[in-house]
Formats: C-alpha cells, sequence, structure tokens
C-alpha cells in the first residue's frame, strides 16, 4: 500500500518542493548518498518520495508511472497531447513562476504584435527562399499558439535543448520560444518579448496521474494525501 | 459492402479521363510537408527518424509525393497523375482510424486553367458517382482566393493588410478579427519604438531608418546576410505606420464583409458578385471573368452549377492554395468525401524550375463506402 510522488531532483524547486511538503506535515529527507534519487519520507504513512527531473515527471505523470507529481504546468502542457484527461493539477503552489514568450529581435522594430509576426512570417519564404525558424524547447505549444490561436502556418520549428535566446545571434534561428522569469537573459540578448498575452504563465504544480492504476486502497491513499495539501493551503 | 479496387470500376474512369497511375512509397521525406504545409502538420502525421537523423514520415496524402515524382522525372507536360492507396493520420480521437483509403487525381501543368478547375470538379463528382454515390446526394461547396484577393486589391487596402487577411483566409474567425482590427486602425500597436524611429518612419525616410536598424542588428551581434535585413524591417514599419496613421473607409469595411457572406448556388454567384462591384465602382479586373469562365467550363464538363454553392468566405489557410477550391460532403453533413483544389506555388516550393499550374482532387474511399451503404441500405429497408 504506497503510493509515489515524485519531486524536481535539483535546484530551487527541489528545495521549494520540500518547504512545501514540510507545511503539509510531511517530511522528506534525501537519502545519505547525496547521489541517490531514494528519499526518507516521514510524516505520511505509504508516500514514496522520487527525486526526478522535471522533465521526467511530466513524462511519468503522462505515463502513468508515478501517481503524483511536483512540476511546471509549462513541462505537463508540452509532454501530454490532452493534459486535461491524463492529469489534474491539484494544487499551484506559487513558486517556480515563468512565461513562455515569443521574443524577436529588438532591432525588428516594425514586429510588436503575432500579428506583425504572422505578416513577417508569411512574406519569409519569398524574400529569404526559406521559412521563418523558431528556436524552442516547447514544440507542442508553440504550434498551438501559432496556428490555433494566431492562424499562423508557414513557420519552421528549431529543436533548441538549451541556450535558445542565443539562436538568433548563432544564425539558427530567427525568432525564439521560451520561459523566462526577469526577462533578463532576453534584454542581454538584445531580444524583445511580443505585446500579447504570453503562451502560457506558468508555475510549479502539485499534479496527480489520471492514467495510473491503483488498487481501490491506495485510492484512498492518493485522496487522503490530496486533502493534506488542500488543508496546507488552507493554513 | 466494401469496395474493391479491382471491381469498383474506379481505374477505368481515371484511364479514360486520360490520368496516368502511379504508385507511391509509403514511408516518405517528411520535410516537405513540414515545409510546404506547415508545422501544424507535426501532430497529424507518423514521424520517425533515419538512422542520419532525417526526418521520414508514413504518407500523409499523395498530392506532394506526386508532385515529387514529377520534379525529378521531369516528365513532360502537361500531364495527369492518378493514385489510389492507403494514408496515415493520427486520429483526432484516439479511437479514430489512423490509415485511410485515398484515390484521387492531380493535373499538372494544363495552361487551362478554368477548363482544369472544371474538369477536377467534374472527375471527382464523376468518381463519387462510379462509387454509387450520386451527385445528389453531395452537399457541394466551392470558394475561390483569386476572387477575394481580387476584391482586396480594388478596395484599395494597403498591401500589408491585404496578405493579412489573404493568410486567414478560409479560417471565418481569424479573418473575422482581422477585420476588426482594420475597422479601427488607431488600435494598431507601434509598442515601444522610439519617437526618433517613428518620426523617420512617418516621413518616409527609409535611407535614414535603415542605418538606425542596421546599427541595433549590428549591435545585437545578428549575422548580416541571414534573415530579415534592415532595408526590410525599415520598408514594414514605413508602411505600419502609414496604416496606423490612415483613416480607412468603413464602406469598404462594409464591402468585404458583404462580398465574404455571399453564399447562394454557383449559378448566381456571378451575378451576384458583378452586383456588388457594381455598387461600389469596383474594377474586379479578370478574376470575375475567369471565374464566370470556369462556370461555363462546368456547364460544358456536364456539371450543373445550380448544384454548387458558392460560398466566398471558403478557402484553405495553406499558402500554396491559390485558386479554386472545392469540398464534398454527404447532404445532412459528415465528413468530407472528397475536396480538391488549384495549388499553382506548390510545385515551385518543392524545388520545380518554373511555375506549373496544377490543381487535383482526392477522394476519401472509406467514407464513400460508409455513404453508398447508408444510402442502399435505406433503399431497401
Amino acid at each position: 500500500m504506497t503510493i509515489t510522488l515524485a519531486i524536481p531532483s535539483k535546484g530551487r524547486l527541489k528545495d521549494k518542493a520540500i518547504e512545501t511538503l514540510a507545511e503539509a506535515g510531511i517530511r522528506v529527507e534525501p537519502a545519505a548518498d547525496a547521489r541517490s534519487y531514494r528519499t526518507t519520507v516521514s510524516g505520511f504513512d505509504g508516500l514514496d518520495v522520487l527525486l526526478l527531473s522535471a522533465s521526467e515527471i511530466a513524462r511519468q505523470l503522462r505515463d502513468g508511472a508515478i501517481d503524483f507529481g511536483v512540476t511546471g504546468e509549462d513541462l505537463i502542457r508540452e509532454s501530454i497531447p490532452e493534459p486535461e484527461t491524463a492529469v489534474a493539477i491539484v494544487a499551484r503552489l506559487g513558486f517556480g513562476h515563468a512565461d513562455v514568450i515569443v521574443a524577436v529581435p529588438e532591432a525588428w522594430v516594425d514586429v510588436e504584435t503575432m500579428d506583425d509576426l504572422g505578416d513577417v512570417a508569411g512574406a519569409f519564404r519569398a524574400k529569404h527562399g526559406r521559412r521563418l525558424r523558431i528556436a524552442t524547447k516547447y514544440w507542442r505549444l508553440t504550434q498551438s499558439h501559432f496556428t490555433r490561436n494566431h492562424g499562423i502556418q508557414s513557420y519552421r520549428i528549431v529543436e533548441s535543448l538549451g541556450a535558445t535566446e542565443g539562436a538568433p545571434a548563432a544564425g539558427s534561428a530567427d525568432v525564439i520560444v521560451d520561459i523566462t522569469s526577469t526577462g533578463a537573459t532576453l534584454k542581454a540578448n538584445h531580444l524583445k518579448v511580443l505585446s500579447d498575452a504570453p503562451i502560457l504563465r506558468s508555475e510549479a504544480c502539485l499534479v496527480r496521474s489520471k492514467t495510473r492504476r491503483r488498487c481501490e486502497e491506495d485510492g484512498d491513499l492518493a485522496d487522503r494525501f490530496e486533502t493534506r495539501f488542500a488543508e496546507r493551503t488552507k493554513a | 459492402m466494401s469496395l474493391s479496387p479491382q471491381t469498383d470500376g474506379l481505374a477505368d474512369l481515371f484511364a479514360l479521363r486520360g490520368a496516368v497511375p502511379i504508385a507511391m512509397d509509403i514511408v516518405q521525406p517528411a520535410e516537405p510537408y513540414l515545409d510546404t504545409a506547415g508545422e501544424a502538420l507535426r501532430r497529424r502525421i507518423y514521424l520517425t527518424r533515419g538512422e542520419a537523423g532525417e526526418n521520414l514520415c508514413l504518407r500523409p496524402d499523395f498530392t506532394i509525393p506526386v508532385c515529387l515524382h514529377h520534379i525529378a522525372k521531369d516528365e513532360p507536360l502537361p500531364r495527369r497523375y492518378s493514385y489510389r492507396g492507403l494514408v496515415f493520420r493520427q486520429p483526432r480521437s484516439p479511437d479514430g482510424p489512423r490509415e485511410l483509403e485515398q484515390a484521387g487525381i492531380e493535373d499538372l501543368g494544363d495552361p487551362g486553367l478554368a477548363e482544369a478547375d472544371a474538369r477536377a470538379l467534374a472527375d471527382a463528382l464523376a468518381a463519387c458517382e462510379t462509387l454509387g454515390v450520386s451527385t445528389g446526394d453531395l452537399d457541394v461547396v466551392l470558394g475561390d482566393q483569386g476572387l477575394f484577393e481580387a476584391v482586396l486589391s480594388a478596395v484599395g487596402l494597403p498591401v500589408g493588410w491585404q496578405k493579412r487577411l489573404v493568410r486567414t483566409f478560409g479560417e471565418d474567425r481569424q479573418l473575422d478579427q482581422v477585420l476588426d482590427a482594420l475597422s479601427d486602425p488607431s488600435a494598431i500597436p507601434l509598442g515601444d519604438v522610439t519617437p526618433e524611429l517613428l518620426d523617420l518612419a512617418r516621413a518616409g525616410e527609409e535611407g535614414a531608418l535603415i542605418r538606425a536598424i542596421r546599427e541595433r542588428m549590428e549591435e545585437a551581434g545578428l549575422p548580416p546576410h541571414s534573415g530579415r535585413s534592415p532595408q526590410e524591417v525599415a520598408q514594414r514599419l514605413i508602411e505600419k505606420v502609414r496604416a496606423a496613421d490612415g483613416k480607412l473607409n468603413a464602406a469598404s469595411i462594409d464591402l468585404l464583409r458583404r462580398f465574404l457572406s455571399i453564399h447562394c448556388p454557383l449559378s448566381e454567384a456571378g451575378a451576384k458578385v458583378r452586383q456588388l462591384a457594381g455598387e461600389a465602382a469596383l474594377d474586379l479586373g479578370r478574376a470575375l471573368g475567369f471565374f464566370e469562365a470556369r462556370i461555363l467550363a462546368l456547364k460544358a464538363a456536364g456539371v450543373d452549377p445550380a448544384l454548387i454553392a458558392y460560398r466566398a468566405a471558403f478557402g484553405r489557410p495553406i499558402d500554396y492554395y491559390t485558386g479554386m477550391v472545392f469540398e464534398m460532403r454527404p447532404v445532412g453533413g459528415g465528413e468530407p468525401v472528397a475536396g480538391g483544389g488549384r495549388y499553382d506555388r506548390l510545385l515551385t516550393l518543392l524545388g520545380a524550375r518554373e511555375v506549373v499550374p496544377a490543381v487535383g482532387f482526392s477522394l476519401w474511399m472509406e467514407r464513400l463506402a460508409d455513404r453508398r451503404a447508408a444510402v442502399t441500405g435505406g433503399e431497401s429497408a
């Protein structure tokens, strides 16, 4: 009779997740060996807490490999095709705030909104012999924002696994879709955020997998864990 | 009752209409699809990677492979190709079909555009008939991007606005948003453009504007020979400032909306458009003449235009479609059983050295079989 919760394995997200659990009376202590991804949990019987990378947590929630996870909403919406059917957001945790945004070179003084960018993208092929290129690690969010929300069809996504904001200066992309909290990195790279609403305002969330198969007892246990969390939120 | 390629007569019909049958590989390079139809297709196709990292996909349609084949073989034009086989698409709902049988004709290089358009539509109707679904059992709708573009140009919209409207043509909600924005040019956001740059743009000082923009690009370390040039940015800023400062006649917006709301039998469409153009003293140039020539060509091909609906706002927001598009659905609703259109821009996008006029249609074989079964089932009951 156990349920599994995965929390980020490093950095501020890990520390804040452990603090948040402490507020709910659940103490998580990383194993003595700092390289281990197991933890010792007290304050809630039957709860296992694993340390995983934030993007791995999103995928495991989707696949039903864990019961709960603490991860960013951006990763949930990027990794899961139909988030509403696969997972439920139990609580927004008030840390890990970041916006997923579209940024273009500051020198593009004629581009202020997605409508402008749509005009540029539409004319790009004729002028440059190729599509407008967007560097991002969020291809799903990018695609639905450009195509579904703004009717822009003509662009190519260049997958970027790091330092996305450097892509325009490196010549590997024209614009970027990335996550930003303060905007300082964008500014340092002479990029500006479009003035439309961001693609997503993300923060860390406690998420429950709906695809996880649980026996009845574990289902009850999962409900009790949620209740404990809800009470923490009220406190 | 399923349809069989040996007995359903479609191969004979295609041969009779002068189309050469062609077989295509199931695994296709994905780049031509993503590059022409757009990234949105990523969600709908089955993508995989070769060992060398190249993107491959299971054939999601036949038009692009047929065109690529034609370009590679450099066959003489005009030429009609026919195809029949499975296409693979990720279903929108998890229990939807992943493999669907398509058949159709691609008509490449015929300079008689009105006749070729009419033939594509007539052949699609004949194919449905051959497969047991009669014209009377179909709702056929036709749209024409060429006519829409002619109206935009005749109304005298700034070129940037024309392009924006053409880009959303076929997406009613987005088209409507652009029209709303057009009615209030003061809402065009100029953003954080500095007053100096704005003054230069208002004064049309392109040279000085280009220098200022080039400086910014150099400062940001943007590569000088890839992507947008300072001149391109400057020209668009000038155009945008003009549009923001200009007042578009409310009557013009109203006219566009009236044009887009036209929805009538194709047999009455010419007169309706002509009347609208007459009231507003619009010169639609050759586009309206061509539109009417196509109606005559349809009649000559044995299609009654009274049985086809013309909807002025009907289009496909994919940028290689250039003129007529059509779609056929069973009367009373349901998914399309056939669709087609003119895509004069596709072959050059795929690497053809010169423009090749092209028009084609495809049939959704399972849906046609379902329809036929529903109709014959209903008759025998």
